[in-house]
């Protein structure tokens, strides 16, 4: 059987893609490896209200708690509050993932889309060079499945990207390793997602504590790759949490890996191809959110395909109207982090302090680059030369 | 004598994925919910293993094995 659309994995930037579309007219499969949609989460459950807007998930089964805002700790203990609006991509809602997943491939099964569980892809099918859909595996079985559009949606370790050519592999200093539990029987008094930063915490990434209810939180950490050891965040995570006298005294009921590509993002078309999410490099390099994105993306690109089966052009000029319209999106934004996360991989835990100290006490409803720079200039002056790079980037922008 | 070859402990790897996006050789894969490494392919840079969050990859001493 042919299909216009051949998705590779099941994750959010598949099932959006794919529902997308569907609703444009495309006749799509999506192949998933696993054998529950949305399990094991890999993910600290963090995300921006942002997505009320795009109106993509129905009911409220998949919200854990609402939150007010992201404290932010540096490593002495100086706490800067953000309300909601201004902490952008991780705070908002704290969701249980596989819901999540779940009621996302709910809509695009809705919208047409035919989903085919415990199915691996091994390959690409081309006929010379062209793509022409994916060789897959299904338990003791080889097949092959033709579609005129692969989509690659296969996440942080994406082989669909390499097959086409793409090099999607991670330099170590471009993925945060990461582990995380959810942890009951703890004291969540205020909804706020907390963020501790530090060296000796967790160094070139952060730990998360994420309130899903009054005595349960998802709490985790991630580790820069280059500045990693083997088991290194898990043991990190395990002292913050002996160290810190509201968790210590939790239970976990879930442990969980994952990794985050935090890298420049990478080509995502080519002819009879594209990808998103993940596989994409869709994600904030700054704070390693990836959900937005890839919702925001999937719906670009699977209105693309919409077009491209309406006038049977697979092309990729006929494609790049995606890549053109996510960069316009959120291109620039995880550019511009890119480079704030290599300076910020400068500062020691020193500077950290004194930037919390600095901007302890604003107000962060009326924040401006100006507002900034005095609050830095008055507290700590010799501040101003370490976020000179920032501030040009800022101008830039 | 050869440098160690990485191995996945199955028992302890949660599939996040890490190691295979970081491999410079292509040599490792996702395979039964677990990853798997291509022992012909691997070149014994240990980058998998640094990269690991929970120490579920060790290097395999491929000269001590008959």
């Amino acid at each position: 059987m042919k299909y216009d659309v051949v998705v590779v994995g099941g994750g959010p930037a598949g099932t959006v893609t794919g529902r997308f579309a569907a609703e444009s007219g495309a006749k799509v499969l999506i192949v998933e490896r696993r054998n529950e949609i949305g399990v094991p989460i890999l993910c600290g459950e963090g995300v921006s209200r942002k997505i009320d807007e795009w109106g993509m998930l129905q009911g409220k089964r998949w919200i854990a708690s609402n939150m007010e805002g992201a404290r932010i700790f540096s490593p002495n203990g100086t706490m800067v509050k953000l309300s909601a609006e201004m902490a952008g991509n991780e705070t908002g809602y704290v969701v249980y993932r596989d819901i999540f997943d779940q009621e996302l491939a709910r809509q695009a099964v809705k919208a047409g889309v035919k989903i085919l569980m415990n199915t691996n892809a091994i390959g690409l099918l081309k006929e010379k060079d062209k793509i022409i859909g994916v060789k897959v595996r299904q338990f003791d079985d080889e097949f092959e499945i033709e579609a005129d559009i692969v989509v690659g949606t296969d996440g942080v370790e994406s082989k669909v990207g390499q097959w086409a050519g793409i090099d999607t592999r991670l330099d170590p200093k471009d993925l945060e390793t990461c582990c995380q539990y959810t942890l009951t029987n703890i004291e969540c008094k205020e909804a706020y997602c907390d963020f501790y930063l530090g060296n000796k915490i967790a160094p070139g990434g952060y730990v998360w504590v994420f309130p899903k209810g009054k005595d349960i939180a998802n709490v985790g950490i991630g580790v820069l790759g280059n500045l990693s050891e083997a088991g290194m965040p898990k043991k990190l995570l395990d002292e913050f949490i002996e160290n810190n006298p509201g968790l210590k005294n939790g239970t976990p009921i879930r442990f969980l890996a994952g990794a985050v590509p935090v890298a420049k993002p990478v080509e995502t078309v080519r002819d009879n191809l594209i990808l998103v999410g993940d596989s994409a490099r869709q994600v904030d390099p700054i704070t390693g959110g990836g959900l937005t994105h890839c919702l925001e993306a999937g719906k670009i690109a699977g209105e693309t395909i919409g077009r491209a089966v309406e006038q049977q052009q697979f092309d990729k000029e006929t494609l790049s109207s995606y890549e053109i319209c996510w960069k316009e999106a959120f291109g620039k934004k995880l550019k511009r982090n890119y480079m704030v996360k290599e300076i910020f991989l400068g500062f020691d835990d020193k500077t950290l302090n004194m930037l919390a100290d600095s901007l302890k006490d604003m107000k962060f409803d009326e924040i401006s680059t100006f507002a900034l720079v005095k609050a830095l200039v008055l507290k700590h002056p010799t501040l101003l030369m370490k976020l000179r790079p920032l501030m040009k980037i800022s101008t830039d922008a | 004598m050869g440098k160690p070859k990485a191995l996945v402990n199955k028992n302890m790897c949660l599939a996040c994925g890490g190691c295979i996006s970081v491999c410079p050789q292509d040599a490792l894969l996702m395979f039964g919910g677990k990853a798997l490494v291509k022992e012909e392919k691997c070149i014994s840079c240990a980058i998998c293993i640094r990269i690991c969050p929970i120490g579920a990859i060790s290097g395999r001493d491929v000269t001590n094995e008959i």
